[in-house]
């Protein structure tokens, strides 16, 4: 119906409005933007100010100032950018590991029951167990060297995608199976046609969850197994009681996990299209 | 001030919206008067968005026009309406009895007094016994019987109902009309009914008003003359039909003018 | 006529198969699901056994049950899960006991909302565990840093979950309490609450988890008791049998706590409103 869109807003009667100034109407249109900026520089200012009148301690929190000297400072060393760069191996490898064998097993155990079945067992228990205890055995098997973190990563990644993967074929609505099967459509057009467009969103929504814990298997690797890269250096500023330099750090995963997820989201938009959303669908 | 034996009286009420991407202004009612008597029955049909629903929203409170008038006489116990929502308006985190009893709750009854006041009212609609089940455990029929009886519980003046029987199979559909129309009998309500079943509405008003395609107007408002009680048998006279195809020539014009087939356009394309 | 309809409905439904059906469909993920939990087993086991890889790198089931029997037999494994346990359930318990009422009262004041999302978004967005090393330092390597850690790990997710759940309110449902007049604090009781609670138990599963990371984190980086320690310490000294029995450890729980919650899921089910 008309009246639910969230794009249309009811026009009141013009007596019973109330007058606003521009800036008031910018502000009732653009409440939540406003409130947000509100919130991002208000809580940097009290950080600041706090930190330099002495009720925050910058001692162990820093304060804004302090992390963005550092990340200038940072950005011009050598080792810093080894370090983003062994960061940056590790969670691009292990990722694209997990992405390569995750989607394609994940639809084969989605789509052949009995196989799917027998790998069940397994893929409950991996999945209720984090997969970050298994990093000394990893390091028993790989070493400290830079492949038992990808094996950290792609662990991460690779259940968070294979789990949604199979629920997605499995979910797909059998009444647009049975309509391409009444078409005669071939095994690999059913594929094609029903199947894959069916578990976009499930695999986009695994490939989301497997970024987050692709990232994190990043940094404990890295603080398990000290060799190079960010999770080093958090490990070795906060040591070293130099909170500036550990905060940006984080910022930086931070930066990577909003980015990744909403090019993620970009990507799944697109081939998601001809989805309703939510409040449409309503 | 509504005149003596009037329940509702809307006087030139316009409904436009803003599109908050395109900055358009989009007229959803471009005027609607009409006046209900107290205990009268009318139902509002017409073609897809136009409008009816919105109008409903509006006399509900739950919109705010942008221009005219709305009155409703509140009501021996000073509640001027309550509304019989579509399917799936239930809470279906309470029983049965708690849907029912709710209006009452949001007067500030106490739940016992509100459980006790309700249970009347789940007799008449016929769910008796089923006071403790959820809405999950109801067919889309007792579903709306309950609905009926919540809006019922708080016993308004006008009841306000939006398509109530929309998601409903043909022949629970039918039972259900027959079912309003026991209970309205006994209720003594005034009812402004809003569908999109031609049917329906010549089944169960005293009037029929018609309405035009966005932006909506009143194109017509017929008098029902067919006898009381009602039953289905009814559907299938002479003077029946006649009704049915005055109000299905009305809204096959407007399809027309909308460029959806007229002739060809079933009725239930209408919605 | 009920004579003339009873042999039609038979032949319809054979009764032989309607009884062996649906049998052999319950058993069929059960007999899949041994055999592959059995042949992985035994493949291990034989490949040990064989001499094919190092028993010290590799352990096998046997060995696993064997350091699982001395362990708890001496009682020298218990302490280790006791501490984890302590610090999984002082830490998870207290972030329930915050996010879900802040979630809720940030649902209910939209404006503090907005004000607080970005930094909320931000550390939903943050691998937390990252901030393990400095809580260490702030609150000692016993068992209050890792009550902290855990509490971070948890709250983010609990809160962020909560808020999305007080939006999640059906319009209609919305709509009905609102032309009943309901007032403002009603509605959040009979409408907002119940709508949000699916969202809380989902918060609550994916928590569950992080706080389980949260725990074995902190252990693996400082601390000399626990399952993360049991489970590091028998890595430094190649002893592969004591990690898989120390993660097998967790994985148990882990599936214990998820079940649990699955139970809880299944209880507040009904309270979805049903999906067109």
């Amino acid at each position: 119906m008309t009246a639910g869109t969230d794009a249309l807003r009811p026009i009141r009667n013009p007596n019973a409005r109330r007058r606003r100034t521009p800036i008031g109407r910018w502000f009732h249109y653009n409440e939540r933007l406003a409130l947000g900026l509100v919130g991002l520089v208000g809580f940097i200012l009290f950080w600041e100010i706090g930190s330099r009148v002495g009720f925050v301690d910058a001692f162990f929190f820093s304060k804004p100032s302090s992390i963005l000297a550092a990340g200038i400072n940072e950005v011009q060393l050598p080792r810093f950018w080894t370090d983003v760069e062994a960061s940056a191996f590790e969670f691009v490898t292990g990722y694209a590991l997990a992405v390569a064998l995750g989607v394609p097993l994940g639809i084969a155990f989605g789509w052949y029951r009995r196989l799917s079945y027998m790998a069940d067992p397994w893929l409950n228990l991996f999945n209720s167990l984090p997969r970050i205890a298994l990093l000394p055995l990893l390091v028993l098997w790989l070493g400290l060297g830079v492949e038992s973190k990808i094996a950290v990563v792609f662990l991460g990644a690779f259940f968070s995608l294979v789990i949604p993967t199979v629920q997605g074929v499995r979910t797909v609505d059998r009444r647009l199976l049975d309509v391409a099967r009444s078409f005669g459509a071939s095994q690999r057009r059913l594929f094609t046609s029903v199947v894959a467009p069916s578990t976009v969103p499930f695999i986009a929504t695994g490939l989301r969850l497997g970024l987050g814990r692709a990232l994190i298997g990043v940094v404990v690797g890295e603080l398990y197994a000290q060799t190079q890269g960010l999770g080093v250096m958090i490990f070795k500023a906060s040591n070293n009681i130099q909170p500036d330099r550990m905060f940006f750090a984080i910022i930086l995963l931070t930066a990577t996990g909003i980015v990744g997820v909403e090019a993620l989201r970009r990507v799944e938009r697109y081939f998601d299209r001809w989805r309703p959303s939510l409040e449409e669908a309503t | 001030m509504l005149t003596e034996g009037i329940a509702l009286s809307a006087r030139g009420v316009r409904m436009e919206y803003r599109d908050q991407t395109t900055r358009d202004r989009l007229v959803a009612i471009e005027k609607i008067d009409l006046e209900i008597a107290e205990g009268e029955f009318v139902s509002i049909v017409g073609p897809s968005g136009c409008g009816k629903s919105t109008f409903l929203k509006v006399v509900n409170g739950l919109l705010p026009a942008t221009d005219g008038e709305i009155e409703v006489r509140p009501g021996a116990k000073g509640i001027p309406h309550a509304t019989v929502f579509q399917d799936s308006s239930l809470f279906p985190w309470y029983t049965v009895i708690g849907n029912v009893s709710y209006g009452l709750v949001c007067k500030g009854v106490s739940r016992r007094e509100a459980y006790e006041r309700a249970k009347p009212l789940i007799k008449l609609v016929g769910l008796d016994g089923f006071e403790s089940k959820y809405p999950y455990q109801l067919s889309g029929g007792m579903q709306q019987r309950a609905n009926l009886a919540r809006a019922l519980t708080v016993d308004p003046e006008l009841l306000l109902m939006d398509e109530p029987f929309a998601a409903l199979d043909a022949q629970t559909r039918e039972i259900m009309q027959v079912e309003l129309l026991r209970i309205w009998s006994k209720a003594q309500k005034t009812v402004l009914f809003i569908t999109h079943q031609i049917d329906e509405a010549i089944f169960l008003s005293d009037r029929v008003v018609v309405m035009s395609a966005r932006p909506g107007r009143i194109l017509a408002d017929i008098r029902i003359e067919l006898p009381r009680p009602r039953a289905l048998e009814l559907k299938r006279t002479p003077e029946f039909t006649a009704y049915e195809d005055e109000v299905w020539k009305l809204i096959s014009s407007q399809l027309a003018s909308m460029g959806v087939g007229g002739e060809g356009a079933s009725v239930t394309d209408a919605a | 006529m009920a004579a003339g309809s009873q042999p039609l409905a038979r032949r319809v439904h054979p009764p032989a198969d309607d009884a062996a059906r649906p049998r052999f469909a319950i058993n069929e993920p059960l007999v899949y699901g041994i055999i592959g939990f059995v042949v992985v087993l035994v493949l291990w086991e034989a490949v040990v056994g064989l001499g094919l890889v190092r028993a010290a790198l590799m352990s096998s089931p046997t060995r696993i049950a064997a350091a699982a029997v001395a362990d708890f037999r001496s009682g020298a494994i218990l302490p280790h899960v006791g501490t984890s346990f302590l610090e999984w359930g002082v830490g998870f318990v207290i972030a329930i006991a915050v996010a879900l009422p802040l979630g809720l009262a940030l649902g209910a004041f939209r404006r503090v909302e907005y004000v607080v999302d970005p930094w909320l978004s931000a550390l939903y967005a943050t691998p937390t565990v990252a901030l393990a090393p400095l809580i260490i330092l702030l609150f000692g390597i016993g068992v209050e840093s890792k009550f902290v850690i855990v509490f971070l790990e948890a709250f983010v997710v609990l809160t962020v979950n909560t808020v999305a759940g007080t939006h999640a309110a059906d319009r209609r449902h919305l709509d009905t309490a609102r032309s009943f007049g309901a007032s403002r604090w009603l509605m959040f009781r009979s409408v907002i609450i119940p709508s949000s609670v699916p969202f809380m138990i989902t918060g609550i599963r994916i928590a569950a988890g992080r706080a389980i990371v949260g725990v074995i984190v902190a252990e693996f980086i400082a601390a000399n008791i626990g399952i993360g320690f049991y489970i590091s310490v028998n890595g430094a000294t190649l002893n592969a049998s004591r990690v898989m029995l120390g993660v097998l450890i967790i994985g148990v729980f882990g599936v214990i706590v998820g079940q649990l919650i699955r139970r809880l899921e299944r209880r507040f089910d009904k309270w979805r409103p049903a999906i067109h």
